[in-house]
């Protein structure tokens, strides 16, 4: 396969690298701004889940970039510094103040215009958990954003289109006077991630934000789980069609005639939890498992626990072969049993 | 408004799952297992294996279940009642069962309780549940009213990644939460003094560096046990976790899996844990790795279970597979490495080979020229004999069979051949048959009636000697039967002999690659005039051409066959015959099926043994019916079935260079090298067979990609499955013809599986899988089915074409032949037929130097696939594929799918093309025309003439500018903007109008619209080159008809059509009135569906429709 590979699978992967962002990721918040104009006005900027902080690379050029943009991006990993992006390493799911008081005391007591999170959990492959995990995160950042977002703010999240994520809709509902769903071009069709982009933030009369509580989800009313009255919110591609195709899989020579020459990535991760694991792995030093015929002329079990007698198995067709006398040598008389057909052709 | 009865009609039921098995526990001597919202009930039968005895249905509703907790009955008796409370996601419900041996009745079921919060544990108060919500609060519950009692959160209401409830009553209740910070909480939520008044975490431990996935309480030691993502396992001396403020202390930081930790479970002296590398690990509380058990696919085992009565693991995977393992190992009792000890005064020189006679008889020769005995069972050498003649190069093969008929041979470099009959040394025979160098020996045994042993000599010329036993038993003959010639090689000896049933040829392996047939009594057969033609004709041409110069001229035959290189450079390294086929073993890391057919070998299908193992030494038949491989794995020799993918014998041997040898009978297997000059053992009683292990056999390691039905075989009832249950469980109506439905699908993990479906009992047999992809395989397109014996053949049997694609431009064509079989437990066997292969990268394979350059080439995956069967006579159905660097490709296969090219292609998309759709036009007094469909990730679909682009002289097809490169299909006849984005399921049905098409896309909505075709009559398209107009008619646009991509589509009728999408609804539209109209959905249980089909069974049964994504469902309805 080698390195290109992974090149030509994903010409996003590969535009990102050669562009300087730090992920693939910033091209859907460059085409969720082109459809929804997400920056336009907008001075106080928070970026959650920002790590490894392509949205805030994003978001400094287009904000940080009028003067007097602030940007503030918010992850529990650290992240590799980045200019004009003041970065507070704390925990959205944590319920404390401290991250929204930090965020408003940065723009100077002043709410935020527009709150982004691009944040997933790292996926486990079973489905309810990880649909699970990603809408409270989504939860946890809408909480945050209640407390920073001014009224009329705009609210950005990624979402899991997995088979709850009406219920995230409906909740959203209750904040934004506008939901829709949204998916960049430079994600690809077989990801089922989108974004939820809610507009005008509203809340319900009387609602006080409070941290303390974590928002839940909603759960399905009568007849929502699979009934006519599901609320799906309307879906918007974003990004023109002249743009390169997340799916498709190109040479390494692209149409505009550029040469190809290998980018590394512009920013490996930090510090990852399996890094202990590869580094003992690299060493040879992970545990390995004891054999014993490792050890020549060992006793059988290496368990001190006593075990039932071992069961002699039935067989599931048992051969009807008849013991072979122990004679020097057996006369050639005992019919065959098995391959007795060869004729067999599919 | 529509009456309501409309809406209710017609509803979908699921009737089979296939999911990860995510919940595992031991109760007595049962096993609950956890898949979707079912629970699998196993017991313990009277020969003391599990058998699955019950599947308790949808007790979860669209919850999956991730646990159980059965009450402990302070008086009861847990193994004839009991009370389980069965938890996942946000759902919770009791049910009470009564189970006694081979008996299981649900005796009353709870409503199912819907929680605010993820549930990550559950335990048994007396009558009530207490349960660890998902942002680290405490719920105590009475499951039977179901109503909250108390909730206590804490003052930390962080997101939970795991928990763990200690204590049996609400007062000592405490609670080890796991938060995405990596700490552990613990608190008491009776604390609080007032309800619903957080409480503060008592202790608060760091270690991990990544989340904790679970934990594992042991009580009676004060150990905490907890497995994260950071891959480690931490072992944790906690004391009594129920008295506050107590001292927690890491012993044990545990470094093995290679990849995130899922599970972890504390025993009284062990300590288990499974992970994503799909390796369950056994350790010692010191935190040493006692053993590892490799064998499931995928994503890693979700769950696991231990029964510590009978020293049994229970593993799940997300294969949806269970498995057993015996906590002392591989349940080979016996197993281990012995010396043999044979260096001694008394024997003299070093060892230079080994050969096993049956196990239990061992010979080893020395560079003295002395042939020494060992047995097993007396456990001592003695010399037969010794001849100076066979000092310096010695070959020594003991004789096939199981006890190795008493006999051995030896070779040296003079051309001499000495047969030994191992009790009678005296009586050995001497035979000189060449002038050079013996290379090789090698035994064919036919039953117990024929024995030949075979030796090469120089310039490829074999020897077959034949061998006899005196009826007294005393004297042995050996008669040189006739030679045969290899074809050329620079090394040119063989390595391996088999006779083919019934025993008129031999089948033999040489040393570079090449498998060959020779008649086995070639005199005979020439007298006969029987297929000895070719062989005479060789062989006159060898006879003596660079002959050794025997002693006798014999002719030397030439094969009657050969397959040139099958296994490439490294050699044959054995050859077996069994159930109608031959199978060959390589040093490529391979083994083929092939077949005999009127005198000739045919190769039938690659497969590939496990990673890593390059060197296949070997292929057996064990006693349940699987094989097993023998192959080295770098230094070790290894035993792998490729049934459960599982290493079942590992002996560090050092390699496969030195001499060894291996026998196996039912009741042991033995495995003997040479080692710093001694002879190394092996020994395991039970030989390869593994029974009872695979408590259910597992589907797909990843997600399946394409589901497709091939056809139905009905079985009459002969062949009546036999049921575990009683009669009374069987629901009516399920006796009768049993109706087999036989689905194939494909998945990422590189394999095709072929699935039987019964209609009757709701189970799935996976019939064979066949791995020849390098990549993934996304697509599957199915054409020519029919029955074996042709359609006037009574017989139950089906037979099918069948073309996979994927990744890495990859494409297989094989055939498939279903036929009953009464032996297997789904009473039918596939029997699989490779016919054809094609990769557009070929070309970089023959290249040198590749690793140097840059490969520029896009690496395409083929998205999808449709056949389009051409009425013209002789020649072969196309494919078309879609393929993601924006081409529409037309294959041709000829010669009944022998011949795979690339016929035309187009790159009209530029995008990634997700699905091609194939159909036909008819209509009277026109021709036949077939169209194909091809959509992409701009939502838009186009429309080709097929029927025209072959039309010879028509102009569609553009010849290409290099000879050697594909015709381009010209412009479609139509395009139609359906979407936004992504097409991701497509299809068509003929109608009165012409033809109603339907997509789905990435947006979730819906497009239908009915194309109407304008082809000329028949007579008119004879003068002039008239190509038939297209129009859209009626168009309708549903726009937010799913929540996520809609991956499944089919048009059931002009009125009713089915849609599936990633968001788990099955829904039904009403067509035909304006606007498509939802009339139902039903939720459905597998994740990430990739591809639905639907098909009508019988008008008693339904319709069936089969879903395939991370699992595979399948529903029915009636029509």
């Amino acid at each position: 396969m080698g390195r290109t590979s992974k090149d030509k699978r994903d010409v996003y992967y590969r535009l990102a690298k050669e562009n300087g962002w730090r992920a693939r990721s910033a091209f859907k918040l460059l085409q969720l701004d082109e459809e929804f104009h997400l920056f336009q006005g907008v001075t106080r900027a928070v970026d959650l889940c920002a790590a490894p902080g392509s949205w805030s690379q994003v978001l400094s050029q287009k904000i940080g970039g009028q003067g007097s943009g602030h940007v503030v991006a918010v992850d529990l990993q650290a992240m590799a510094p980045l200019p004009g992006v003041l970065q507070i390493q704390g925990d959205i799911t944590q319920v404390r103040l401290s991250t929204a008081k930090e965020i408003i005391q940065h723009f100077e007591g002043c709410p935020a215009d527009l709150v982004v999170c691009d944040g997933a959990p790292d996926v486990t492959g079973l489905h309810d958990v990880d649909e699970y995990m990603q809408a409270q995160l989504l939860l946890a950042a809408l909480n945050i954003a209640t407390h920073v977002l001014k009224p009329g703010g705009c609210f950005v999240a990624k979402i899991f289109r997995g088979r709850d994520v009406t219920l995230i809709y409906s909740q959203l509902r209750v904040f934004f006077s506008n939901v829709l769903c949204a998916k960049p071009r430079s994600s690809r069709n077989s990801s089922i991630e989108a974004f939820a982009v809610c507009q005008g933030y509203d809340p319900p009369e009387g609602f006080l934000p409070d941290l303390t509580k974590p928002l839940l989800d909603h759960s399905y009313d009568f007849n929502q789980l699979d009934g006519p009255t599901r609320i799906i919110v309307p879906f918007v591609t974003c990004g023109d069609l002249s743009s390169y195709d997340s799916d498709r899989s190109y040479p390494l020579d692209l149409e505009d005639g550029s040469e190809y020459k290998y980018t590394p990535p512009t920013q490996p991760p930090i510090s990852p939890p399996y890094q202990e694991a590869c580094t003992l792995k690299k060493k040879g030093r992970l545990a390995k498992e004891l054999r014993p015929q490792d050890c020549p002329i060992s006793t059988v079990d290496t368990l001190s626990q006593p075990l039932a007698a071992p069961q002699r198995h039935t067989l599931l067709a048992p051969e009807v072969r008849k013991p072979v006398a122990q004679g020097p040598l057996c006369p050639f008389s005992e019919p065959t049993v098995e391959d007795s057909e060869m004729n067999c052709s599919p | 408004m529509d009456a309501p009865e409309d809406y209710v009609w017609p509803r979908a039921t699921s009737e089979l799952i296939l999911l990860p098995v995510t919940g595992l526990e031991c109760v007595g001597d049962r096993l609950l297992a956890g898949e979707g919202p079912d629970v699998l009930v196993y017991s313990l039968d009277f020969g003391g294996h599990l058998r699955m005895m019950k599947r308790v249905q949808n007790l979860l509703g669209h919850y999956l279940i991730h646990g159980f907790r059965v009450r402990p009955e302070p008086n009861g008796d847990v193994d004839s009642e009991a009370m389980v409370a069965v938890f996942g996601s946000k759902g919770l419900r009791i049910v009470k069962v009564s189970w006694g041996p081979g008996r299981f009745r649900e005796l009353w079921r709870s409503g199912l309780w819907n929680m605010s919060d993820w549930i990550w544990d559950a335990r048994w108060l007396e009558g009530n549940v207490a349960l660890a919500l998902g942002h680290n609060s405490v719920v105590l519950y009475d499951p039977v009213v179901g109503c909250m009692l108390q909730e206590v959160p804490c003052t930390d209401r962080c997101t939970l990644s795991s928990a763990c409830l200690i204590g049996d009553t609400w007062k000592e209740l405490t609670i080890v939460a796991g938060a995405v910070s990596n700490q552990l909480l613990v608190w008491y939520p009776a604390a609080a003094l007032i309800d619903n008044k957080p409480v503060a975490p008592d202790r608060r431990v760091s270690g991990h560096v990544g989340v904790i996935f679970s934990m594992s309480y042991l009580e009676s030691k004060g150990l905490l046990a907890t497995a994260s993502e950071d891959r480690s396992v931490r072992i944790w001396k906690v004391g009594d976790l129920r008295v506050p403020g107590g001292r927690v202390q890491n012993i044990g930081h545990c470094f093995g899996h290679s990849a995130r930790v899922w599970q972890v479970k504390l025993l009284e002296n062990y300590l288990i844990s499974a992970g994503e590398d799909c390796v369950c690990l056994v350790w010692s509380h010191e935190g040493e790795i006692l053993q590892a058990f490799r064998g499931h696919q995928g994503r890693g085992i979700r769950a696991i279970a231990a029964h510590e009565r009978q020293a049994w693991v229970v593993t799940g995977g997300d294969d949806s597979g269970i498995r057993l393992w015996h906590l002392v190992g591989r349940g080979y009792p016996g197993s281990g490495v012995s010396a043999l000890c044979f260096k001694s005064r008394s024997r003299p020189g070093t060892l230079k080979a080994v050969t096993l006679a049956g196990s239990w008889r061992l010979l080893a020769v020395t560079d003295t020229g002395a042939l020494y005995l060992y047995d097993l069972e007396v456990k001592c050498w003695e010399q037969l004999l010794e001849d100076k003649r066979f000092q310096s190069y010695c070959l020594l093969e003991a004789a096939p069979g199981p006890e190795g008929f008493g006999l051995c041979a030896m070779a040296n470099g003079e051309g001499r051949v000495k047969v030994v009959p191992i009790n009678t040394p005296t009586a050995a025979v001497d035979l000189t048959l060449f002038r050079g160098k013996v290379h090789s020996l090698s035994w064919a045994l036919r039953g117990y009636e024929e024995l030949l042993l075979l030796a090469s000599g120089p310039g490829g010329v074999v020897a077959c000697l034949e061998i006899t036993a005196a009826p007294t038993g005393k004297a042995i003959f050996v008669k040189e039967r006739c030679r045969y010639l290899l074809p050329p090689s620079k090394q040119r000896w063989h390595t391996c002999s088999a006779f083919l049933p019934p025993g008129d040829f031999l089948v033999c392996g040489d040393r570079r690659g090449s498998v060959l047939l020779f008649p086995s009594r070639p005199a005979l057969l020439k007298d006969l005039g029987v297929g000895g033609k070719a062989g005479a004709v060789t062989g006159a041409l060898g006879a003596g051409s660079g002959s050794g110069g025997g002693e006798t001229a014999l002719t030397e035959w030439g094969p009657v066959s050969t397959l040139p290189s099958l296994h490439g450079k490294q050699g044959v390294t054995s050859v077996t015959c069994h159930g109608g086929y031959v199978y060959t073993t390589g040093r490529d890391g391979a083994y083929y099926q092939l077949f005999v057919r009127g005198g000739q070998l045919q190769p039938v299908l690659r497969q590939k043994s496990c990673r890593g193992m390059n060197w296949v030494a070997g292929l057996r038949m064990v006693a349940d019916g699987s094989m097993v491989i023998l192959g080295f794995h770098a230094n070790e020799f290894v035993v792998w079935s490729p049934r459960s993918h599982e290493k079942l014998h590992i002996v560090n041997c050092g390699g496969g260079h030195r001499s060894w040898a291996f026998s196996d009978t039912e009741a042991a297997m033995a495995f003997a090298y040479l080692k710093d000059g001694d002879v190394m053992l092996y020994r395991a009683l039970g030989g390869c067979t593994r029974p009872h292990v695979i408590l259910r056999e597992s589907l797909h390691g990843r997600e399946i990609t394409c589901v497709k039905r091939v056809g139905t075989i009905t079985l009459g009832p002969e062949y009546e499955v036999p049921s575990f249950m009683q009669p009374d469980h069987l629901e009516p109506g399920s006796e009768g013809p049993g109706l087999t439905d036989i689905v194939i699908t494909c998945s990422e993990d590189t394999t095709v599986c072929v699935l039987a479906l019964p209609t009757a009992t709701g189970s799935a047999h996976a019939l064979t899988a066949v791995c020849n992809h390098i990549s993934s395989v996304r697509a599957l397109a199915v054409w020519g089915i029919g029955t074996p014996g042709g359609p006037q053949d009574p017989r139950p049997g089906l037979t099918a074409h069948v073309v996979s694609a994927g990744g890495r431009a990859e494409m297989h064509c094989f055939s498939i032949m279903v036929t009953p079989d009464p032996s297997t437990p789904s009473r039918l066997a596939c029997h699989v037929m490779h016919l054809s292969s094609h990769r557009l990268d070929e070309y970089w394979d023959r290249q040198r130097n590749r690793h140097r350059m840059v490969k520029v080439d896009p690496e395409t995956r083929y998205m999808s696939l449709a056949v389009c069967e051409l009425d013209r006579p002789g020649l072969g159905p196309l494919v078309a594929a879609a393929c993601s660097d924006g081409a529409v490709r037309l294959f041709l296969l000829q010669d009944s799918g022998r011949r795979l090219q690339l016929l035309a292609e187009t790159f009209h998309h530029k995008r990634c093309v997700l699905k091609v759709h194939s159909f036909t036009h008819e209509a009277p007094n026109q021709r036949r025309r077939l169209f194909l469909c091809s959509a992409a990730t701009d939502g838009s679909l186009a429309f080709w003439d097929l029927t025209t682009v072959l039309d010879h002289g028509s102009g569609a097809l553009e010849p290409p500018a290099d000879p050697g490169l594909p015709y381009r299909l010209g412009t479609p006849c139509l395009t139609v903007q359906a979407h936004s984005c992504g097409v991701n399921s497509l299809h068509t049905l003929p109608t009165r109008e012409g033809h109603l098409v339907a997509s789905g896309s990435e947006d979730g909505s819906l497009h239908v619209f009915v194309l109407a075709m304008e082809a000329p009559e028949l007579e008119e398209a004879m003068g002039g080159d008239l190509v038939p107009q297209l129009h859209v008619l009626e168009e309708y646009s549903v726009p937010c008809a799913h929540a996520a991509h809609v991956t499944g589509l089919k048009i059931l009728s002009p009125s009713l059509m089915v849609s599936a999408s990633i968001d788990q609804r099955l829904t039904f539209w009403r067509l035909g009135h304006g606007e498509p109209t939802f009339m139902n959905s039903t939720v459905y249980h597998v994740p990430d569906v990739a591809d639905m089909d639907c098909w009508p069974v019988s008008p008693e049964f339904g319709h069936r429709c089969a879903l395939g994504g991370q699992g595979l469902e399948v529903y029915n309805w009636y029509d």
